[in-house]
């Protein structure tokens, strides 16, 4: 081997320091489990969207359900799970994405717990206003 | 802290006594499309039409909460409002936001997995193809079952 | 067969509010290069022109540049071929400006060296050499040449500042696949962040961009393949081990 430039001597102050958030303690989830989740809803949503978009738009006689195909298509057994998983998945998924956007403005360590906090919470709450509004429709019927 | 990867020197340069301020573009940079292949049209699509999407997602649920109030309200709602040819264009619409971040969704995973990385790009051209595809018999089944 | 060409050129100074263009005639022949005809402006019209340059064959990655909106290396960019009557010269976007033409380059190698990555490949010599006599073969360089053209070209990189960017990515994969007796470990630690490997967007543009075939979107994503691969391993109970 001749002169192989990496084993010179390393000039000193060759480099310069990266910001503080490169430290690896500072990481408190795994990185790449959102994009996990973002991937694995993603992939669950093609089914079940097609699903809802199929069984609401186009086999409807008149393009949309009203009140009584509404409720028989959602106290159908198999129907109603389905529905409940597409509810549970489709705003995990949506509320994911919109957090990547935020993250995408390279918030503090800190400022990213908080929206991280801030989406699950929306995300609670808007699964619990969804089940309780098919609750009532399955209910009243 | 010993063991972060980086140990380096401090920044040996004297202050260059200048506004470095990160002159980034901000989000220009996703939106601005001057310049800009396939692939970064195909990113800001993505992130309109998933924003859209995720908007519509809240006004439809907060619309099925009319549901709860009774067969008239529902009804009365469809028929003044949503058999509307306008909300049938608002529908092609929303069929072609879905496609769009459904088909690039495909991609981007499959890609972020490490697959198909070097055809990523006849991916991108075969899912547009596929996309305007099924928007045309989708807008024809819109039609032919509104009108 | 001399034709003239409008240049349109961004200025700024340290201490200017904004910066500005400053429009230059140049005659073009159909060999010129934009950083011929800049090189020209400073020697001959305005010797205040800050611009940064080095060895004239796309080797020293010091001319990277905005040239009509899209990343390039002025000194490969054929102005003929730009097809345009007007060309418009901008420095590189995501980086401080320092002057015209000029961004600090230190946020990007702050990030690139922290990687660590050898320079000279070990698994490839340069194909079809005829080294001079004595030397045992023509060693074969690594292809970034670090011109930032990478970081300017990426939509995150416009709004995140964390971004460990796609250049440095790339050469934390380069490692991977080849560690040449470094440790790969820690650049593996400075990827796999939420501002690494999983803030890409997977836009291409990098790699579009990139005047040294790099490819370093598509190393991003294989960086990703492994990453997850190391992870499933590690679930499984797995010895993580091969670094691939």
């Amino acid at each position: 081997m001749t002169g192989r430039v990496d084993e010179l001597p390393e000039p000193t102050g060759r480099s310069l320091p990266l910001p503080e958030r490169w430290a690896p303690e500072q990481q408190e989830t795994i990185p790449g489990v959102s994009w996990a989740w973002q991937a694995i809803t993603g992939v669950l949503l093609l089914v079940l969207l097609t699903l809802h978009m199929i069984a609401n738009h186009f086999v409807v006689q008149g393009g949309l359900r009203d009140y009584q195909q509404v409720i028989d298509y959602i106290t159908n057994p198999v129907i109603l799970p389905l529905e409940t998983l597409f509810l549970v998945v489709v705003s995990w998924h949506g509320l994911l994405g919109l957090r990547a956007v935020i993250f995408d403005f390279g918030l503090s360590a800190r400022a990213e717990r908080i929206v991280t906090r801030v989406f699950v919470a929306i995300w609670v709450v808007t699964v619990i206003y969804g089940v309780t509004l098919l609750a009532i429709l399955v209910t009243h019927r | 802290m010993t063991d972060r990867a980086v140990t380096r020197d401090a920044d040996p340069r004297p202050s260059p006594g200048v506004p470095l301020s990160a002159r980034r573009r901000g989000v220009a940079g996703w939106v601005d499309v001057r310049g800009r292949r396939l692939g970064g049209v195909a990113f800001i699509l993505n992130r309109i039409t998933g924003l859209g999407v995720l908007f519509y997602l809240y006004l439809h649920l907060v619309v099925l909460s009319q549901l709860a109030v009774g067969p008239s309200a529902w009804d009365s709602l469809l028929k003044n409002w949503f058999l509307n040819p306008v909300f049938l264009v608002l529908d092609v619409v929303l069929l072609a936001g879905l496609l769009i971040h459904g088909l690039n969704g495909i991609r981007v995973a499959l890609v972020g997995l490490g697959l198909v990385v070097s055809r990523q790009k006849a991916l991108l051209g075969a899912f547009g193809t596929i996309g305007a595809i099924v928007l045309l018999i989708g807008t024809l089944m819109f039609i032919s079952h509104g009108g | 067969m001399s034709e003239t060409v409008t240049f349109r050129v961004q200025r700024f100074k340290q201490g200017d509010p904004a910066s500005h263009y400053d429009t230059f005639q140049e005659s073009t022949d159909p060999r010129t290069t934009v950083l011929d005809v800049l090189t020209r402006i400073r020697r001959v019209e305005d010797p205040t022109l800050t611009l940064r340059h080095s060895c004239f064959h796309a080797s020293c990655g010091t001319c990277g540049m905005k040239v009509n909106g899209r990343e390039v290396l002025a000194c490969v960019t054929n102005v003929r071929e730009l097809g345009t009557d007007e060309v418009v010269v901008q420095p590189l976007d995501n980086a401080p400006l320092v002057s015209d033409l000029v961004v600090d380059m230190g946020p990007f190698y702050a990030r690139f060296n922290a990687i660590d990555r050898p320079l000279v490949r070990e698994s490839e010599l340069v194909p079809g050499s005829h080294p001079a006599e004595g030397i045992p073969h023509a060693e074969r360089y690594e292809d970034c040449i670090e011109c930032g053209i990478c970081l300017s070209a990426c939509p995150i990189a416009a709004t995140d500042p964390e971004y460990l960017g796609p250049a440095a990515l790339a050469a934390a994969d380069r490692l991977r696949e080849e560690p040449r007796g470094q440790q790969v470990p820690p650049a593996l630690r400075l990827a796999d962040d939420p501002h690494g490997a999983w803030r890409c967007h997977v836009a291409f543009e990098c790699s579009e961009a990139c005047p040294s075939n790099v490819d370093p979107a598509g190393h991003i994503m294989s960086l990703r393949r492994s990453l997850i691969g190391r992870r499933w391993r590690a679930l499984r109970g797995e010895p993580v081990g091969a670094e691939r």
